[in-house]
């Protein structure tokens, strides 16, 4: 392996775990607002990591998906959930289901989990960006245990992007991204499923004066 | 045969969209139905060209989908039933042009006749299905229009119900048919119906009895044999009339159409005497049962439902005789026992659409359903009380009708068993006989009650005194039907050698020759000598008779001055009151078979305070027990029920629970698969 793609796979590395550290920020964070800008400062590492991979393979169409991940994700997403938590008029999240101490530790422990399920796979791959898988996995993991772990709707739909967000890492690192094509379906339907949510978010705080989603329970006859 | 179909296709799906071409109703009325009427004439034609064609016409275009291929066969059998169904698709749709002016405002015109259309076109093609997986698909599309046709009158009490019914029946039914095409696709490696005609080798004998099974319950489902008839009498009745007209008429047709196919196409023939016996019984058994009950119903609808659990019964009596016969090698008997059973296929759609249809008059006519409301109808609707006469006289098998035909014919292939080899079987079939006997008297006893009831003696209430005929589009629709019910009864030498088409290649002889004798003016099954029936001479001979009584009473009446006058009332004004009601008409039966009925009579007195010789107020009410709702499905319901309320505890409605249990599953596959 020459110097310099070492030095990339090391950047590529330094990148993931960048993405992975906003994500126990996120963990770790009460108020809404902060939230949504770790979500976009995520999403910029996220372009980063993604353009470096663009650079060190020569793979260009991963370029554009790069751009587009900092247009939509870094800039129109978090615009979106600003807007929403704006006029909901809800700032902080007092209750969550499981408290801040402890969502970090098991978050820790979800980190191991992936890292545990993905070295036999690792070893098998002969990308330079094959370490990230195991990250792209933690980011997942603890993406969808922030949507349990939060009440508020907003906080669960950052816990949805951040899931997106890993899916996104993982692609790239397996395989250097998934066709055009695909990426940019998905690039559609994240920005559908942030407006319907953030419509839907709406609706419910209409309906129960709150956007708490353990409300919903009273939909059962 | 691929422009018929095309004109046939074409004409449906036309019929399904020209509606949305224009927001008139009277304009959405006349194309659809109009389109649905050529539909069924183009329909009738691809039949015949189906019962002449000397080899079979194959279409077959393949898809993307695996095991999935669009394939049409037309074979004597699928062009009989191709028939039989655009007949009857024919005058419903005629007749459902006045009809729907019953559901105006309530139900838009143009969405009727498009779901009209599209159900006759899948019934149509379900027949000419070639693939199993194709077939099952059509299958589906069938049971779920005719589902949301039933459910067209939702906000009439217990309709929704009945359709719930009917869905849930319908796709137990569909399971077992997936089932039975599964098992056959073992062997024969595709989906393709020519390969489960001619697997690589046969199937192992306990699947094949399995197959048979499933394929009885599946299709029984559909057919509403007993024990599975039980949502027939809520669903059938419950859609409008016409469509009512084509589940009782033709769909459930579709079922008997699948059982031949695949017993004597798709199981070659070769089976043991206890699957024959097996049909026999479970239709006699339907027979008698569904007429038994179908005595005890007041409303008229779901007395002709009940009626078609009777008839399917007959049915499989005829094709139950003709594979007990077929096991034996006594393949001419076979051939008239089924040839006996498509005979009142076609028989039972034509009389039973029929009576749905003037049902659907009467009802249109007086808004209501109830028989004990009817009465006097036939001088305030001529025209539907000739029709619905001509219905009852058929479905009754009094002679010379239809009905009369095809069930003497099940009559004399029971009676042949003398010619079997085993002793409990020449005692079995006879006693088969005797079930259809009561049967049709018991029919006779039902049609009678209907007939006379609803037509007959004075109105009952308001709505029966108000009615008035219905607009020409029905009275035509009926009409095609009446005359079809009157052209098999009385021509048995033209639909004998048609069907003989259709059974020759299933049963490997052709019968027609032997069976009609004198030209066909007599049909004999054995020998003239044995029995034989002539149906021409014998309505020659009800209205010669008819005419030398009326010539007869002119030449002794001479000079002898009519006087027209009120009928005698023992000095009394004659009143409603005064009439037999349908339910004191059938007590003496109720009394007969208490066993069965299991009847519960409530009755509440109110005596005057200074003597109980003095009524002040009496109240009866009149119960019988339907013994497999709370007998067989009743406990089954309860049981799911219970494992139901079990299962809710996972289900609490939380959202934040669901996701663990999606995330829990996630890790722990994860760790597994790692």
């Amino acid at each position: 392996m020459s110097e310099f793609t070492h030095l990339g796979s090391q950047l590529v590395n330094l990148c993931s775990v960048l993405l992975l550290l906003s994500c126990f920020a996120i963990v770790a964070q009460r108020r809404l607002s902060a939230c949504v800008d770790l979500f976009a400062l995520q999403s910029f590492f996220l372009a980063t990591t993604a353009a470096l991979v663009a650079f060190l393979t020569g793979h260009r169409h991963i370029y554009l998906a790069a751009a587009l991940t900092v247009v939509i994700k870094v800039i129109v997403l978090p615009r979106i959930l600003r807007k929403v938590i704006e006029r909901l008029n809800v700032s902080r999240e007092l209750v969550m289901n499981i408290n801040i101490p402890a969502g970090l530790l098991i978050c820790g422990g979800l980190v191991v989990v992936a890292f545990f399920i993905t070295q036999p796979i690792i070893p098998l791959g002969y990308l330079l960006t094959r370490d990230s898988l195991a990250i792209a996995l933690a980011i997942i993991l603890i993406g969808f245990f922030t949507m349990i772990a939060r009440k508020k709707a907003v906080t669960q739909m950052v816990g949805f992007l951040v899931m997106e967000n890993g899916v996104f890492l993982g692609a790239t690192a397996a395989a250097y991204g998934m066709p055009l094509i695909v990426e940019l379906g998905v690039f559609f339907d994240v920005l559908v499923a942030g407006l319907i949510a953030g419509i839907y978010t709406h609706r419910l705080q209409d309906a129960f004066d709150s956007v708490d989603t353990s409300e919903l329970t009273a939909l059962k006859e | 045969m691929p422009t018929l179909l095309t004109v046939l296709l074409a004409c449906y799906l036309l019929g399904g969209l020209l509606p949305l071409c224009t927001s008139r109703p009277h304009l959405q009325n006349i194309l659809t139905h109009g389109a649905a009427a050529v539909a069924g004439l183009a329909g009738i034609v691809l039949g015949f060209v189906g019962l002449f064609a000397a080899q079979p016409l194959t279409l077959s275009v393949p898809s993307n989908i695996p095991l999935l291929t669009v394939a049409l066969r037309l074979d004597p059998l699928a062009g009989f039933f191709v028939l039989t169904i655009s007949l009857v698709g024919l005058a419903a749709s005629i007749y459902a042009q006045g009809y729907v002016g019953e559901y105006a405002g309530r139900v838009s015109a143009g969405l009727l006749g498009a779901l009209l259309n599209g159900f006759l076109l899948s019934m149509t093609l379900v027949v000419l299905a070639d693939n199993g997986f194709f077939f099952l698909i059509l299958w589906e599309v069938m049971s779920l229009l005719s589902y949301v046709l039933v459910v067209t009158d939702h906000e009439r009490p217990g309709v929704r119900e009945a359709g719930l019914f009917y869905l849930i029946m319908t796709h137990v039914g569909t399971a077992f048919i997936i089932l039975t095409f599964v098992i056959f696709s073992q062997e024969a490696g595709s989906f393709s119906f020519e390969d489960f005609r001619h697997p690589d080798q046969r199937l192992p004998e306990g699947l094949r009895s399995i197959a048979f099974f499933t394929a009885l319950i599946g299709f029984g489902a559909k057919a509403g044999i007993v024990p599975l008839h039980v949502w027939l009498p809520y669903a059938h009745p419950a859609a409008p009339s016409h469509i009512s007209a084509l589940m009782s008429g033709v769909m459930i047709k579709t079922a008997v159409y699948a059982l031949i196919r695949v017993y004597f196409d798709f199981l070659e023939g070769v089976f043991p005497w206890w699957w024959g016996f097996t049909v026999l019984s479970v239709g006699a058994v339907s027979a008698l049962l569904g007429v038994m009950y179908a005595l005890m119903e007041h409303d008229l609808k779901s007395l002709l439902a009940f009626h078609s659990v009777e008839n399917i019964g007959i049915i499989l009596l005829g094709i139950g005789a003709g594979m007990i016969f077929h096991t034996y090698g006594l393949h001419e008997l076979a051939a008239l026992g089924l040839l006996a059973g498509l005979y009142h296929t076609i028989n039972h759609a034509t009389f039973k659409a029929l009576l749905f249809l003037g049902a659907g008059a009467v009802q249109f006519a007086t808004h209501t359903r109830d028989i004990e409301e009817y009465g006097g109808l036939l001088r305030r609707m001529p025209w539907t009380g000739l029709f619905f006469l001509i219905g009852a006289v058929s479905i009754a098998a009094l002679p010379p009708t239809n009905g009369f035909v095809s069930e003497w014919l099940v009559f004399q292939s029971l009676f042949l068993s003398v010619q079997l080899p085993t002793l409990f079987l020449k005692l079995m079939l006879p006693i088969a006989a005797a079930i259809l006997a009561l049967t049709g008297a018991l029919a006779l006893a039902c049609f009678a009650k209907a007939f006379g009831m609803s037509f007959l003696a004075q109105p009952r209430s308001a709505h029966a005194r108000q009615a008035v005929e219905v607009p020409t589009s029905m009275r035509v629709g009926m009409g095609i039907l009446a005359g079809s019910c009157v052209v098999l009864g009385l021509a048995p030498m033209l639909v004998v050698p048609l069907l003989d088409r259709v059974t020759g290649p299933l049963t490997g002889v052709a019968i027609s020759e032997k069976v009609l004798a004198l030209d066909g003016w007599v049909v004999a099954p054995v020998t003239v000598e044995f029995s034989s029936i002539s149906t021409p001479v014998l309505a020659a001979l009800l209205v010669g008779a008819g005419l030398l009584g009326l010539l007869i009473a002119r030449w002794l009446g001479k000079g002898v001055r009519a006087r027209y006058t009120r009928t005698w009332g023992c000095g009394l004004p004659l009143t409603p009151r005064m009439e037999y009601t349908a339910t004191g008409f059938v007590q003496p039966i109720k009394q007969v078979f208490e066993t069965v009925y299991q009847p519960t009579v409530k009755l509440e007195r109110e005596f005057l305070e200074q003597s109980k010789y003095f009524l002040r107020h009496q109240r009866v009410e009149f119960h019988t027990e339907p013994l497999f709702e709370t007998y067989l499905y009743r406990p089954v319901v309860k049981k799911l029920l219970a494992l139901a309320e079990r299962l809710r505890v996972i289900q609490v409605g939380s959202l934040h629970l669901y996701l663990t249990y999606i995330f829990v599953t996630l890790v722990l596959l994860l760790l597994w698969a790692g």
